[in-house]
């Protein structure tokens, strides 16, 4: 990859932290014990991604969307590959879109070092799509393709939304809070 | 038995799950000092500085000099290792409907990593002597506590007779020291099971006092082939160089986390090996037994295959790549090793470096399988199928109509503090970024170390009445299909992993974050990660006094239970 794509990938990664709206945390209210219909939380809303507009593509400046974080389906409940890293699925939904019809979204996962880049799909007519990682730390991105094009390995068009998974967050305490006179380059940052 | 009023129940648990430790022989508790962490081990026992495996956060000054606001204990501290008689393996008791196993517990000698100690064992074994039997038997178990300590014997899934349960003042008296208790196991489901201690866990279940109880298929063809049959029991245990680290002497301390173990064992040892011919299809038994941690198991890349869960085998067989284990759940998994070689046993994890903010891979080797030779009974092509086991789902049916009632109960998992160190305070207000599904390592270990069950009290909150852990005394009658959802709150003080066990009782997972379960067995015990609502499905059949707690020892003894009532309307069930 080129200096001025990893000077521009990392850029991204920085507004995507900037931007970053934590999503709530509090559990959907109970149902009325006598009703016979239960009421499901949609997803696990802790490790929910907010996916923030970039506001740079026409038709997609006031996109909301957000990314549903639940574990793969296994008999232990919760998921992990082999390495112990969480597999995860992540329902991409979006709205506030209007594309041209040759246009098309596509959503993506991509480690912070944009190091490694996993398709999850083009978005349906519904702006829904559904796909899995075992990223520990990654960002989401939806970007606009040509609608018909090949899937491929890197998205071509511009980034519309991004969001970050919620183990994201973590930084070093190094040179921060209880630990500000740490200096940061003895733990190598 | 009658039952006592529910705040009369909740003063007499928490009196007795606080039970002071019984002064050991020779023993003088009064001498715990703080301020003491460079002192050797002398004639008392004083606390140390906790071990700080891989930790890279620098200590911070106000906590340098703290120790927890209890004092240290170990069972046999000071006395001659050598007066112990020397534990020896596990053996496999077979027992038929009617028999009687006369089983203690009691103080033994082991070497662990070179280093002799004083722990625990039932029946002078490690893991404890594996009661084995047909599903429908009944057994007799006669212990008798050799210990220094109260104590009583939880027989772990086993749905049998509420007075046999092992809950001190709730089903039974403490067994004092010297004193004997019988129990009468009944074994309904086949599986694997296990028992330990229900008084201060955190000690003696750490120190041993755990064993396997394998119930065997009455049926033909209930599993598929396998060459051989191993049991697993998965734990850890928290050493440094003068042994064994010491426990809290009237509360645990790892209170927040739980007390992560730094030395594996696998059936009780560092080193375990099993030796098998190439080819084979062999079935664990898996068992985790650690107070807290939560196992990743792999096979050094042989084929998993996972067969049945706690308390039943799933729906359908499932391949797995790894083996996902939270304390006190059992699994049954086939594992083919289908070629020659030496396979490690391992837990592969993501930890946490909190100070860093970065996950850190780590694997801890278990054990190994050393595969040669070739095996004569190939049953490698019926491993490769995954069977539907019709009976399990056809139980299931039953149930199915229940999956999407409402909630009869919402319970929320959380945590309330009183007077933890107020660094640690600070620290968990800054540090509240992220917080992992589940916990796979000690992240903190000094400020873990210093919180005391006094001071962290892990609560589980009735969201429909308001009542807290003990408080709660659910009224369930035999024949009622409960179902509990369980919401782990993330933006409590210090949200974690909770492995939720109900006692005497079935359940099934029916959603997990509001997504459907495809593949269910009965369970005990489920984990609840963070931020996580599992709805779970309880089968009532078996009338008396239960609890349902959180299975990381200390969080258990920090109050992180609940209690319920299950009555038998039956006519011929009157005064039961």
């Amino acid at each position: 990859m080129s200096e001025k794509f990893l000077a521009r990938a990392g850029f991204l990664v920085l507004v995507a932290v900037s931007l970053m709206v934590f999503p709530g945390q509090q559990a959907e209210s109970a149902p009325d014990s006598l009703d016979p219909v239960c009421e499901l939380a949609a997803s696990n809303d802790y490790y929910e991604i907010d996916l923030v507009t970039t506001r740079k593509v026409s038709g997609a400046r006031l996109a909301k969307g957000v990314g549903e974080v639940s574990y793969a389906q296994s008999p232990f409940g919760i998921s992990l590959s082999e390495d112990g890293s969480y597999l995860v699925n992540i329902d991409v939904s979006m709205s506030n879109v209007k594309l041209a019809d040759d246009k098309a979204l596509v959503a993506w996962v991509t480690t912070p070092q944009l190091d490694q880049i996993i398709r999850l799909g083009q978005l349906d007519e519904n702006l829904k799509v559904s796909g899995q990682t075992d990223f520990n730390k990654f960002l989401l991105v939806i970007t606009l393709e040509p609608r018909d094009m090949e899937p491929g390995a890197m998205w071509t068009g511009p980034v519309v939304s991004r969001g970050m998974s919620r183990s994201g967050l973590m930084h070093t305490m190094a040179g921060h809070g209880p630990f500000e006179t740490e200096p940061c380059a003895v733990y190598g940052y | 038995m009658s039952f006592l009023k529910p705040r009369i129940l909740v003063a007499t648990l928490s009196l007795l799950l606080a039970l002071p430790v019984a002064a050991q022989d020779g023993m003088d508790h009064s001498m715990h000092m703080h301020h003491n962490h460079d002192m050797p081990m002398g004639d008392s026992l004083v606390w140390r500085m906790a071990p700080m495996d891989g930790m890279t956060m620098p200590m911070m000054p106000e906590m340098m000099d703290d120790v927890p606001e209890t004092g240290a204990f170990l069972p046999g501290f000071g006395m001659d290792v050598s007066m112990y008689p020397e534990a020896r393996p596990s053996e496999i008791i077979d027992m038929a409907d009617g028999d009687t196993l006369h089983m203690d517990a009691s103080l033994v000698r082991r070497t662990i990593n070179g280093q002799e100690l004083v722990m625990m064992a039932y029946g002078g074994m490690y893991p404890g002597p594996l009661i084995r039997a047909d599903r429908g038997s009944r057994v007799i178990v006669e212990f008798t506590n050799n210990i220094d300590m109260p104590t009583t014997v939880h027989w772990h899934g086993l749905r049998l007779e509420n007075a046999f349960d092992g809950i001190p003042g709730m089903t039974q008296p403490p067994v004092e020291t010297g004193e004997t208790f019988t129990y009468e196991l009944d074994f309904p489901d086949t599986g694997m099971y296990w028992y330990h201690p229900h008084m201060r866990e955190d000690v003696q279940q750490d120190l041993g006092l755990y064993g396997n109880m394998l119930v065997d298929p009455t049926e033909d063809g209930y599993y598929g082939p396998a060459n051989r049959e191993v049991p697993l029991i998965l734990d850890d245990i928290l050493m440094d160089g003068n042994g064994l680290y010491p426990y809290g002497e009237t509360t645990p301390t790892h209170a927040l986390m739980g007390r992560f173990g730094n030395v594996m064992l696998l059936n009780g040892i560092t080193d375990y090996n099993l030796d098998i011919e190439a080819g084979e299809v062999v079935r664990f038994y898996l068992t985790n037994v650690a107070n807290t941690r939560t196992f990743n198991v792999n096979f050094g890349g042989a084929r998993i295959k996972v067969i049945a869960d706690d308390v039943s085998k799933f729906e359908r067989e499932q391949f797995v790549s790894s083996v996902v284990i939270g304390p006190a759940e059992r699994y049954i998994v086939d594992v083919h090793f289908d070629e020659e070689g030496t396979f490690e046993i391992t837990n592969a994890i993501q930890g946490i470096d909190h100070f860093r903010g970065t996950f850190v891979p780590e694997t801890h080797v278990l054990g190994t399988v050393t595969a040669s030779g070739a095996v004569a009974d190939d049953h490698g092509e019926a491993f490769a199928e995954a069977r539907a086991n019709e009976d399990t789902i056809a139980d299931i049916d039953n149930f199915r109509r229940y999956f999407d009632k409402a909630p009869d109960h919402n319970l929320r998992l959380t945590i309330e503090t009183n007077d933890l160190h107020p660094m640690t305070m600070r620290m968990m207000e800054v540090d509240t970024l992220y917080f992992p599904p589940i916990e796979w390592n000690e992240g903190m270990p000094m400020m873990n170390w210093l919180s005391t069950g006094d001071e962290a009290k892990w609560t589980l909150l009735d969201e429909d009445t308001g009542q807290k852990s003990m408080e709660i005394n659910w009224q369930w009658e035999v024949g009622d299909v409960v179902k509990i959802r369980v919401f782990n709150d993330p933006s409590s003080f210090h949200p974690m992993n909770h492995p939720f066990h109900v006692h005497g009782q079935r359940f099934v997972v029916t959603h997990i974050d509001g997504v459907p379960n495809r593949n269910m067995g009965w369970k005990d015990t489920v984990i609840i990660p963070v931020g996580s609502t599992i709805d779970i499905l309880v089968d009532v059949t078996n009338p008396g006094k239960w609890m349902a707690h959180c299975h990381i020892a200390e969080h258990l003894h920090a109050g992180m239970m609940l209690g319920f009532e299950v009555r038998d309307p039956s006519p011929d069930s009157a005064g039961r």
